[in-house]
């Protein structure tokens, strides 16, 4: 007992040093923020604010004028924009692939095994290499700098199909063969019967979509050119780039983009680690 | 055409579409842009673009800060790999531990910065890698030991984005090996345990044999991602120093957005294709010999 | 209202050819209610982003236009510009150093400028550097030359008045100083900042391109010359092994005396404004770079105003060009700012007598002219990377030379094959 006691002290207050450490540079993230300017740059590093400070906050957020400079870091628009990309990513993704990978599961047409294999290989290309010839098509398009032009490559999701087929493969087809035969039209037992089943993951996949559409950096830097339209990850780069000396402004800028995707996460956190787990083992 | 295919053609097609034209049809393009010399002159006229075969692929071999690319990216892959999936498995394997009590708040916590936008932690790294005021500095004085020039040194360059893309991403394939770990088979743990195996060896001939085709699917996914490293340099060192940071992504990026060659930075698109496509498919054949798959 | 704005729009279409843009004639065709137009659009970088929508309160009121003024990281902002380009979504107005003017005019970025008089009383160097085969795209705003600000204090205490004009000297200078303090830095240059290296570069008075400025000239006893002198200062220890990445707050830095001397720009006029509280006036000076034997040509960034080819309101853009490189905007943003004026006539203002200046005014009437290609830019930088490789003794000397030689032949193959086609001059 003894022994089992003396190593359930050791594992918890390993557990618990590990977890601190991961959360260190949240926590000071967060509490660096609220220093007043300057303050940071000490040795040894301030843990804590001597005094607790908005400034930085009310100069991103508010202030404009700064030393006779007109400081505009258009974060809260930022912070619209990416509220506005990162929901109608969802919003449209659920719709998009909820449909198809119920359809690849559970509806029999011709090609759809060929068309399954294509999509599973089409998992490996790195959508970098599209990027390119995406730029010109949408320069063509006239989609460079606007909104669809963010949210539409993000919409080819092979991967959230793959993900729905995966969870309605486990919808029993008696169940569908019986709504058949009772004379329901496909549509209706999609809705009648396939949604409802599908409700806890279509959570998780739009906690997917969400973040991963919130977070995407790449893609919004080069194709959004206009201040006006920047994301918060776009935004907070081109902050970082040209003001990196005031470290607690730029604590500020990496608390308000961070914050808004934790506080969606930590209620949800149950849906998204229950579908991360189901992608990767049957994967 | 049954209604079951007429709805299914309707469920489908407009994913489909989506896919065909920003996926399919792209990557076709960026190999015929990869033949080509377009570059900025091509912007101001097309007529200035010509066929050149696979010159940019010559080029490209010729220009050393591609090469400097290729082997800081692997560089990145062989070091980042083996960090970040041994970060998971030793959290996994901790969390597993039947003493631990908590276990879903620890999870959480844990997990947390996997969530977060790579931009803004990567801000705050910066500032936790200062040489003289960052935290962890500090941490090392308090070992005795002396300040590393974290972002300033090239030779400390890519370990220092790699701490930080650990504590990123670590927590992604913890949760992936818990779940691996809790589906090791108990009577052949017990089994091993009567027979007198060590931890180790429980370890090595149980647990191991049993998360074998979880590990080596995060590692195949691992090396696909880590060698598509971008925004942590674009912020953290801006490629530098010494260009010790500058990643193929980055090097295509810079190509292509920042000088306009398109022709080129396309060539650069597809080796990365490549790579990435001969690399998963090795590490899927390992797997096969070993059985794992 | 529907009518009136398509008048309206046809108005400026003839506009657009026959007559002087200028505030003034903006003012005589009024298009409706002043709201109902869209704001200008206006780019610029740093500082000069950061502060212009001051110069726009006046405007406004002038002319009814409003402008929107964003501020672009100068380090982003030539792939901001080309991707904003490429996308159509170009600002009306922005500013553009004069190095990008030869790359943006033909990519077909530029709209002419309309009359010759909106650079008639512009300085002769400044306006040398902004055109393109002689004519105007582009109309000079400042002008920036580089020259050394200097800590009085750490000179004195090292016996200098002020610092010696010549390379030798110089770094002399820079020995004494680092002997009374081992362990600070003398000179402030890092090593992703090309200009220090160009500006000698420049004054050892070398063609760095030749063959109509479609190959590399590199290895020459004069590049050697001024390698062997930059790189002397860090193997001394005089300057850091650093990029701007790692300096967090470069200003502070030469505030507390860890530099003794910070090769840099006006712009620093404004810093040292702003932050006077940490460095007092007696205790910072400005003199002209040190070279070979003597000061000679330097590094410039010349800031420019250009009208992008495809505003839609090309009167009201034209009419902020004026305004913007008015003399009486241009002191305006020197008090600002700090930047020099392009204008001739604001040179004879009292605001620009004073002392600090005069290093400035003197350089300025010996800019570095630089090859006005479209891969300048880009060659630049690559010029630094290697430069920073020799710094960390990762290459000699001439690999180093050889190696830019090569890397600029490279850069230049399409430019090589536009020339010998006889497609581009």
């Amino acid at each position: 007992m003894g022994r089992r006691r003396t190593r359930a002290i050791v594992a918890n207050s390993l557990v618990a040093l590990l977890t601190a450490v991961t959360l260190v540079p949240l926590v000071w993230m967060v509490t660096v923020s609220f220093m007043p300017r300057g303050a940071s740059s000490q040795f040894p590093p301030p843990f804590w604010p001597e005094r607790w400070s908005w400034e930085n906050y009310y100069e991103l957020l508010v202030r404009r004028e700064i030393d006779g400079a007109w400081f505009d870091y258009r974060v809260l628009p930022a912070l619209g924009n990416s509220l506005l990309i990162a929901v109608l990513a969802t919003v449209l993704g659920l719709l998009l692939t909820i449909p198809a990978g119920y359809a690849f599961a559970k509806l029999r047409f011709t090609g759809r095994e060929r068309l399954l294999k294509l999509l599973i290989a089409g998992l490996v290309v790195p959508g970098q290499v599209a990027m390119l010839p995406l730029f010109l098509l949408f320069k063509e398009l006239g989609l460079v700098n606007s909104y669809a032009g963010v949210i539409l490559p993000g919409l080819a999701g092979i991967f959230s199909v793959l993900f729905v087929r995966q969870a309605a493969l486990a919808i029993p087809d008696e169940m569908l063969d019986a709504a058949r035969l009772d004379g329901a039209s496909e549509a209706r037992i999609f809705r009648s019967i396939v949604l409802p089943l599908l409700a806890p993951i279509t959570v998780t996949l739009a906690l997917f979509l969400f973040l991963g559409s919130w977070n995407d950096f790449l893609w919004p830097l080069i194709v959004l050119t206009d201040q006006h339209k920047y994301t918060l990850p776009v935004a907070v780069a081109a902050i970082v780039r040209e003001h990196a000396q005031d470290g607690e402004l730029m604590m500020a800028a990496s608390v308000v983009t961070t914050l808004p995707v934790l506080l969606i996460f930590l209620p949800l956190q149950r849906y998204y680690i229950s579908g991360l787990l189901g992608g990767s083992i049957k994967g | 055409m049954s209604s079951q295919e007429r709805t299914a053609w309707l469920f489908t097609a407009p994913v489909l579409a989506i896919i065909v034209a920003v996926l399919v049809l792209p990557v076709t393009l960026a190999l015929a842009l990869s033949l080509t010399d377009y570059s900025i002159y091509a912007l101001a006229d097309w007529d200035n673009v010509r066929f050149v075969g696979l010159g940019n692929f010559q080029e490209l071999l010729r220009t050393a800060l591609f090469w400097r690319a290729l082997a800081n990216t692997a560089l990145f892959a062989v070091l980042g790999v083996p960090m970040a999936i041994g970060a998971s498995l030793g959290a996994a394997l901790l969390l597993h531990d039947t003493t631990v009590r908590w276990k879903a708040l620890w999870r959480v916590a844990l997990f947390a910065p996997y969530v977060t936008s790579v931009v803004a932690t990567a801000v705050v790294w910066r500032f936790l890698l200062n040489t003289r005021f960052g935290l962890i500095n500090y941490a090392l004085s308090w070992l005795g030991l002396p300040p590393v020039d974290w972002l300033g040194d090239p030779h400390a360059s890519i370990p220092a984005i790699l701490l930080f893309v650990t504590w990123k991403i670590f927590g992604y394939n913890m949760i992936v090996f818990t779940a691996a770990l809790s589906a090791v088979p108990q009577d052949l743990m017990e089994a091993a345990r009567l027979d007198g195996a060590s931890r180790w060896g429980r370890f090595r001939h149980v647990t191991l044999p049993a998360i074998g085709p979880t590990l080596l699917l995060a590692s195949v996914m691992s090396v696909a991602g880590f060698l598509q490293i971008f925004a942590e340099p674009y912020v953290m060192t801006l490629g530098g120093p010494a260009q010790s940071t500058v990643t193929v992504l980055y090097f295509m990026f810079d190509e292509g957005f920042k000088w306009w060659n398109l022709g080129q930075a396309s060539a650069v698109a597809l080796i990365l294709f490549v790579l990435i496509l001969t690399i998963t498919f090795v590490e899927t054949r390992i797997g096969k010999r070993n059985q794992w798959l | 209202m529907l009518m009136g704005d398509k008048g309206c729009r046809r108005a400026d279409r003839v506009t657009r050819r026959s007559v002087l843009a200028g505030a003034a004639a903006l003012a005589a065709t009024s298009c409706g209610p002043r709201s109902a137009s869209p704001p200008l659009r206006f780019w610029a970088t740093s500082y000069e982003g950061d502060y212009a929508p001051h110069l726009m309160t006046a405007f406004t009121a002038a002319t009814g236009i409003e402008v929107d003024v964003q501020s672009i990281p100068s380090t982003a902002a030539h792939e901001k510009m080309l991707t904003a380009f490429a996308g159509d979504a170009l600002p009306d107005v922005f500013a553009l150093p004069s190095g990008w003017i030869g790359e943006f005019q033909m990519i077909g970025a530029l709209a002419p400028v309309p009359s010759p008089d909106y650079v008639a009383d512009v300085l002769p160097p400044a306006l040398a550097l902004a055109q393109v085969k002689g004519r105007n795209f582009a109309v000079p705003w400042s002008a920036a030359p580089q020259v050394q600000f200097y800590r009085r204090d750490l000179l004195r205490d090292a016996g200098y008045e002020t610092p010696p004009d010549t390379w030798e000297a110089w770094r002399e200078m820079g020995r004494t100083i680092k002997r009374r303090r081992p362990d600070e830095f003398v000179f402030l240059t890092l090593l992703n900042w090309p200009d220090t290296l160009f500006s000698m570069l420049y004054q050892t008075g070398m063609t760095m391109l030749r063959d109509q400025d479609t190959r590399g000239n590199f290895r020459s006893p004069e590049a050697e010359s001024a390698f062997a002198f930059y790189l002397s200062l860090f193997t001394e220890n005089l300057a850091p092994r650093a990029l701007s990445t790692e300096v967090q707050d470069a200003f502070a830095a030469f505030a507390q005396g860890r530099y003794a001397v910070w090769p840099s720009w006006p712009s620093l006029l404004l810093d040292l404004h702003r932050r006077r509280a940490e460095i007092p006036r007696e205790r910072w000076g400005v003199a002209r770079l040190a070279g070979p034997k003597g000061p000679g040509p330097t590094a410039m960034i010349a800031s420019n105003v250009v009208v992008s080819a495809r505003t839609a309101q090309p009167q009201a853009a034209w009419a902020l060009v004026r305004h913007l490189t008015s003399t009486a905007t241009e002191l305006r943003f020197q008090q600002l700012i700090g930047n020099l004026p392009a204008r001739a006539s604001a040179w004879a203002s009292p605001q620009l007598q004073m002392p600090v200046l005069r290093p400035f005014a003197e350089q300025m009437r010996q800019p570095a002219m630089a090859p006005k290609i479209v891969e300048w830019e880009r060659i630049q930088i690559e010029v630094q990377l290697v430069a920073e490789r020799v710094v960390r003794g990762l290459l000699t000397i001439p690999h180093a030379l050889a190696a830019i030689d090569g890397r600029v032949d490279q850069i230049l193959a399409k430019r090589r094959a536009l020339v010998e086609a006889g497609r581009i001059a």
